[in-house]
């Protein structure tokens, strides 16, 4: 399968951070989620997945293109919005669709009317009196209508209230179901990342630290609580990324789960009480905290 | 590098940029015109009137297309919105350099056009047209520079300082073309005398004017990206 993107060995370095060493491949028509907390680098990546910014070393390919020299036919075909991105207060939404819908040949009138009732903006009125969830709604609008073969988005659902951030959603997942459009987006919200990704990304202080299928991620983590006094030696076990102990109790976190772990965790001692899937963030915590490989 | 422009895009941000700031700007024109009403009244008091606010009225019309479409845009991260359209970091140089010469020359070129009619068909003596081509090419140099230096310092800071700085420097510039006895000594006269001293100074201002805005073209389209 074609890729929409794909990067290997690409450094970016700033004077207080660097990106380092990441590989990462998205086939078409998928989704992929990139989590981390605040200055992990995904909006970095993001930057060099269109074009903005050259990366000190690596290579970028993305819908065929390889960047940044081939920026122009690669925005050509991609839609890109950021949490940090405005746009100009003073002018209306029709007055920024006319302007896009005159750059993108493929932009989708009947689309853009669909979504300014969707989200309920009134076209006419400046943009400075929009609330931060409807400029949010506008940027997204406008990328959506240009019918883009990849998106990119980065933290789309960031400071939006509930509702606001449902109907964004909404949308996304709307969008999601053209299997050949692909999107990646970055958020610290685990919770709209399970929801949206078929595969997921964590950057961590500019490394990813962890990249799989979400089946496989929510597959192989899990909880174990056992009963019993931890054996030495448990921490080196390769699968287990985190034992504490609390009195007769011990938490394990698994990241690598096989169905005989229980009977060899007996085999040392330890009685498996319960075994718990791992939700997202607690699974991107742990992994975080483990810095490693999941 | 690629050199290959986006010339659709650029025409299309170009044409954004007017769209912007024409209503601002067809403002600084029309308080020109009133500076130019002064001027024309050709008494001491309105000609002093008239040509302190004519310079007022350049240097905030100078100052206005540079903060606006550069350093406003990068302060309101509408730039980053810019920058995600198809274009190269040659492209969105283009048009940014283009688009100011376009916001600011349109004004700079009526209000020059006003002041020499102005001059010409009204009791003030013609020799002060050399005055006056001098004092605007000092403008459209203390504009280029600073254009130049908003392009690529993104330093509030700096750029103030450069705004401001070039554009305060038109005082010293006109007490020292004052004391050029071959520029002052004709002023006065209906007879437009250019001086070699004078022919020197205006070669030199649009000489460095145009390598300050072809330097910074040049310097930009080296750039693989904008970060």
């Amino acid at each position: 399968m074609t890729a929409a993107f794909a990067v290997k060995g690409l450094r970016k370095h700033y004077p207080d951070f660097a990106l380092q060493d990441v590989d990462l491949t998205l086939p078409q028509g998928q989704v992929m989620g990139l989590v981390g907390v605040n200055g992990a680098g995904k909006t970095t990546l993001l930057r060099l997945l269109t074009g903005l910014a050259a990366p000190d070393a690596g290579s970028i390919e993305v819908l065929g293109c390889r960047l940044p020299d081939e920026q122009v036919a690669a925005k050509r075909q991609l839609g890109f919005a950021s949490e940090d991105m405005r746009l100009y207060r003073g002018q209306s939404l029709d007055w920024h669709i006319d302007l896009v819908r005159r750059i993108y040949p493929e932009w989708d009138d009947a689309y853009a009317r669909e979504l300014i009732a969707r989200f309920d903006l009134k076209p006419a009125q400046a943009l400075g009196g929009y609330s931060h969830g409807q400029r949010v709604k506008a940027l997204l609008l406008l990328c959506l209508s240009r019918r883009p073969r990849l998106l990119l988005l980065d933290e789309p659902t960031t400071g939006l209230d509930p509702v606001a951030r449902a109907e964004v959603l909404e949308t996304l997942c709307d969008v999601l179901r053209d299997e050949g459009r692909s999107v990646l987006f970055s958020s610290h919200n685990t919770h709209d990342v399970e929801r949206l990704a078929d595969s997921i990304g964590f950057l961590h202080q500019g490394r990813l630290v962890a990249h799989a299928d979400k089946e496989r991620f929510l597959d192989n983590w899990r909880r174990v609580l056992c009963l019993g006094a931890a054996p030495g030696g448990l921490d080196g076990w390769p699968e287990l990324v985190h034992v504490r102990a609390a009195g007769s109790q011990v938490e394990l976190k698994v990241r690598a789960w096989r169905d005989d772990l229980p009977q060899r965790l007996s085999a040392a001692g330890l009685t498996v009480q319960r075994v718990d899937p791992m939700p997202l963030e607690d699974i991107f915590v742990t992994a975080v905290r483990a810095g490693g490989a999941a | 590098m690629n050199f290959g422009l986006n010339v659709p895009v650029i025409r299309l941000l170009i044409v954004k940029d007017w769209q912007l700031f024409q209503k601002q700007l067809a403002a600084y024109v029309l308080a020109g015109f009133a500076a130019l009403t002064l001027l024309g009244l050709a008494k001491p008091w309105a000609f002093y009137l008239g040509s302190l606010a004519l310079i007022v009225v350049l240097v905030a019309a100078a100052c206005f297309a540079i903060a606006t479409s550069l350093l406003v845009e990068r302060k309101e991260q509408t730039l980053a919105f810019v920058m995600s359209l198809p274009v190269s970091p040659l492209d969105f140089t283009a048009a940014k350099l283009l688009g100011n010469l376009l916001t600011f020359g349109v004004p700079f070129a009526v209000l020059l056009l006003g002041t020499l009619v102005v001059i010409l068909t009204t009791p003030l003596p013609d020799g002060l047209v050399i005055l006056a081509l001098l004092l605007f090419g000092h403008v459209l140099l203390a504009y280029s520079v600073s254009l130049a230096v908003a392009m690529q310092v993104e330093s509030e800071g700096w750029n103030t300082f450069a705004m401001i700085g070039s554009m305060v420097l038109i005082n010293p510039f006109l007490m020292a073309i004052g004391q050029i006895e071959a520029i002052q000594g004709p002023l006065r006269g209906d007879a437009i005398a250019w001086s070699l001293p004078a022919a020197l100074i205006l070669a030199g201002q649009l000489l460095v004017s145009a390598a300050a805005l072809a330097g910074t073209a040049w310097w930009q389209g080296r750039k693989a990206a904008f970060y």
